[in-house]
């Protein structure tokens, strides 16, 4: 694995990084909340609400 | 039979779709623990009022297998709703809420030790004309209590299903499965007749409600005499509001009653306590007077003016000497582990940029918070614990002396009190405070209260602070109260001012049920715990994964030129930049650009401030022999200097950097939640203000009081 080999996959990583934390924020603006982070309400709950309004 | 006439047009059941059915009671009567042994779900549960704020939905499955949905739903004493939780309730059976169908059941959990109190709600539920199965839950603790419940004769005068049950003990669970299995349910044969006075108004609002609001009858009549009772004064979201007509006939009835002088509310209310009172004297064989029970004398120490301060404070010292010593083992395996692996990894790849930024950003990062997951799950359990047994309404009570005298409503300990694990349940949780201006100063100062998320700052500090084992573990124990202290009085503080300036109302007064004692559940207990372990790691490997390896990036670039030493490159990378652009502001304070770095990245979670130390220190190696046996991150720490050579992390940095975290308001995900319950950005960006601001001028005279003190 070469040095610019590292620094390119490096910079891909970031990038991707990057891009996650920007649309989780965005997502956050939509609806606003911790996005289960809290404990409030379990995952199992918030799929069964999505499938409920389905 | 002959049904009475309000509730003869009842409703089929037989069609092909599966009953939805809604879980209701008092608060602290079981049903959440109820909803879980239904549905298998692990929907938080604790032995003291206002646990569940939101409707929770969840699915079990009938006798023959087919699933059954179930609605969980905030505590209530009535359908007259005082406050947002109770509302949410009142407003899904009534068939108010656009978000949420009409349930076409309803499961009504009855307190068996206190039956003449939970009678009242089930009054008001039977009222609706659906079918109802009461369940008779905590029927050990009334046979413990002596009191001797007939099942049969009050299943004989409801004329609905009573299944006697033991929810936490998952007894009387099959029965109630075969109960809701069944095609049809009868409905109530409850007789009650409304008070002359008062009937022509419930018809005429009730024919109102059918023409002009589209209610069905039954629920039109169950309607009409709420609103006669509370005149319907909390509305939530997604509620409808009422028609001008019915609103105009409401209004015409109130004014002639008033001038009448007619107490209509209580006329109501008294008419229908006379009909439990009748059902409860047939059904409940009382115990004799068999003197204190255990939880009396046990609350005669707990509850007692001083002693019950003493036994609060040893439970809280009890929990930080636990954090301190018992995790202390786990903690070292772990900080090894993580050790071991970046090592393996940069033993395995050659040196680059990508292995720089496993081992720097990813590894330095998410393993600097990691390390304190034992702390954590100590925390959790202990917290778990207390809310098992029935502790903390004691707790609640005991504050409450100190609360009201602020000017803030009793209510707010629960909400206060889930603050300490994250201020987000802690603010949905004040919708159980009835007066809006006091729920509003619950939730600018709940995020006042030290978090779990403060949890790894305070410890990376008191270990930079009072090194190794130079010091007792008292004193960390000291420094780790002095901060939940500062944080609690200081919420204490901002309610008493906000009471007296921006939100002035009427002193509050606390009403609240001390339940009885209970032998923690264990199994719950850990599940809990586990459950806050699950989303320490998920937060570890999402949001500060994420944050780490963009902060390697922001302080590995811009490269430095050939031969630039490590302090060098991260000065001029785009880390360093921002971080000197900030340091005039935090300069005052004892704080330098680095420590800048990790203000900033921490809003979006209080623990990044960890893994930014981490990674900005990782890239600035430090390599001492005296602190061989001392993890990374805390000998980077020890050894940083400003330019002139000076300690950068002194002892007092080390406190005004805690006493920082108490109060600023370093939290992106509860401004977005305090945005959605105040439902505007006046508040979240008023909090923002006032919190960070004092954190700074604390901060300063703290930094300041102290340099001149010779520290």
């Amino acid at each position: 694995m070469t040095p610019e080999f590292q620094t390119l996959a490096a910079l891909a990583v970031v990038a991707v990084a990057a891009t996650w934390l920007v649309l989780r924020a965005l997502a956050k603006r939509r609806q606003p909340g911790c996005g289960g982070d809290c404990g409030a309400v379990s995952p199992e709950v918030k799929r069964l609400q999505a499938r409920l309004r389905r | 039979m002959t049904l009475p006439a309000h509730i003869a047009a009842a409703p089929s059941t037989t069609s092909s779709r599966l009953p939805t059915y809604a879980v209701v009671g008092n608060p602290n009567c079981g049903k959440s623990t109820l909803f879980n042994a239904l549905t298998g779900l692990k929907q938080k549960v604790g032995n003291y009022p206002g646990v569940t704020v939101e409707k929770k939905i969840g699915t079990t499955y009938s006798q023959h297998g087919q699933p059954v949905t179930v609605i969980d739903l905030p505590g209530a004493y009535s359908l007259a709703a005082r406050s947002p939780d109770e509302a949410v309730t009142r407003d899904v059976l009534l068939g108010r809420r656009a978000d949420t169908p009409q349930p076409d059941r309803i499961l009504c959990i009855v307190d068996a030790t206190n039956l003449e109190r939970n009678l009242y709600l089930l009054h008001q539920i039977l009222d609706l004309g659906r079918p109802v199965i009461v369940v008779l839950n905590m029927m050990d603790l009334a046979a413990t209590a002596g009191l001797n419940i007939r099942v049969g004769r009050l299943e004989h005068l409801l004329g609905v299903p009573v299944i006697a049950c033991e929810a936490v003990n998952g007894k009387g669970i099959v029965d109630l499965r075969l109960a809701m299995s069944r095609a049809e349910l009868s409905l109530a044969r409850h007789a009650w007749d409304v008070p002359a006075a008062i009937a022509p108004a419930v018809a005429e609002l009730q024919a109102s409600l059918t023409a002009n609001d589209r209610k069905a009858p039954l629920i039109a009549r169950a309607e009409a005499l709420l609103l006669l009772t509370d005149q319907d004064s909390v509305r939530v979201a997604g509620s409808t509001p009422l028609s001008p007509r019915t609103t105009e006939i409401l209004q015409g009835w109130q004014t002639r009653w008033s001038r009448e002088g007619t107490d209509w509310a209580a006329l109501l209310v008294n008419s229908r306590y006379e009909s439990i009172g009748r059902i409860a004297s047939e059904v409940v064989l009382p115990a004799g007077d068999a003197g204190p029970t255990r939880s009396d004398r046990i609350d005669a120490v707990v509850t007692h003016p001083l002693w019950g301060w003493l036994v609060l404070g040893g439970i809280m010292t009890l929990l930080f000497l636990s954090i301190f010593t018992l995790a202390e083992y786990p903690m070292n395996f772990i900080d090894a582990q993580v050790a071991a692996f970046s090592g393996w990894v940069k033993q395995a790849m050659p040196p680059g940029d990508l292995r720089d930024l496993i081992t720097d950003g990813a590894i330095a990062g998410v393993g600097g918070v990691v390390v304190f997951l034992p702390q954590i799950l100590i925390l959790f359990f202990f917290i778990g614990l207390l809310e098992s047994t029935g502790y903390m309404a004691r707790a609640a009570f005991i504050m409450d002396r100190l609360m009201s005298r602020v000017g803030l409503n009793g209510k707010s300990f629960i909400p206060l009190l889930s603050s300490y694990a994250c201020a987000i349940p802690g603010i949905m949780a004040t919708r159980t405070i009835e007066d809006a201006k006091d729920r509003l100063v619950t939730i600018l100062v709940a995020p006042l209260m030290s978090c779990s998320a403060r949890l790894p700052v305070y410890l990376l500090m008191i270990a930079a602070l009072v090194p190794g084992g130079r010091v007792p573990v008292v004193t960390k124990v000291g420094i780790m109260l002095l901060m939940y202290a500062l944080g609690t009085f200081g919420a204490f503080g901002f309610a008493w001012l906000f009471k007296r300036t921006l939100l002035k109302g009427a002193p509050p007064l606390m009403i609240m049920e001390l339940p009885p004692y209970r032998l923690p559940r264990i199994k719950d207990v850990l599940l809990h715990m586990l459950e806050r372990a699950g989303i320490f790691l998920k937060r570890a490997g999402t949001i500060i994964l994420g944050i780490s390896i963009v902060l390697w990036f922001l302080a590995a670039y811009p490269k430095a030129p050939e031969g630039a030493t490590a302090a060098q490159q991260i000065e001029q990378s785009y880390a360093g930049r921002a971080g000197h652009a900030l340091e005039p502001l935090i300069k005052p304070i004892g704080f330098d650009w680095r420590v800048g770095v990790g203000l900033v990245s921490s809003f979006a979670a209080r623990e990044v401030f960890v893994s930014s130390m981490a990674v900005v220190f990782s890239v600035e190696h430090f390599d001492s022999d005296s602190d061989k046996d001392v993890a990374p991150l805390l000998s980077s720490l020890r050894h940083a200097t400003w330019p002139d050579g000076r300690t950068l992390f002194t002892p007092l940095v080390c406190l005004t950097l805690m006493i920082y975290y108490v109060f600023a308001m370093q939290c992106m995900s509860t401004v977005a939640v305090v945005k959605r319950e105040t439902n505007s950005w006046r508040w979240p960006l008023f909090q923002i203000g006032y919190m960070t601001g004092t954190a700074w001028i604390v901060c300063f005279i703290v930094f300041h009081a102290g340099r001149s003190l010779g520290f």
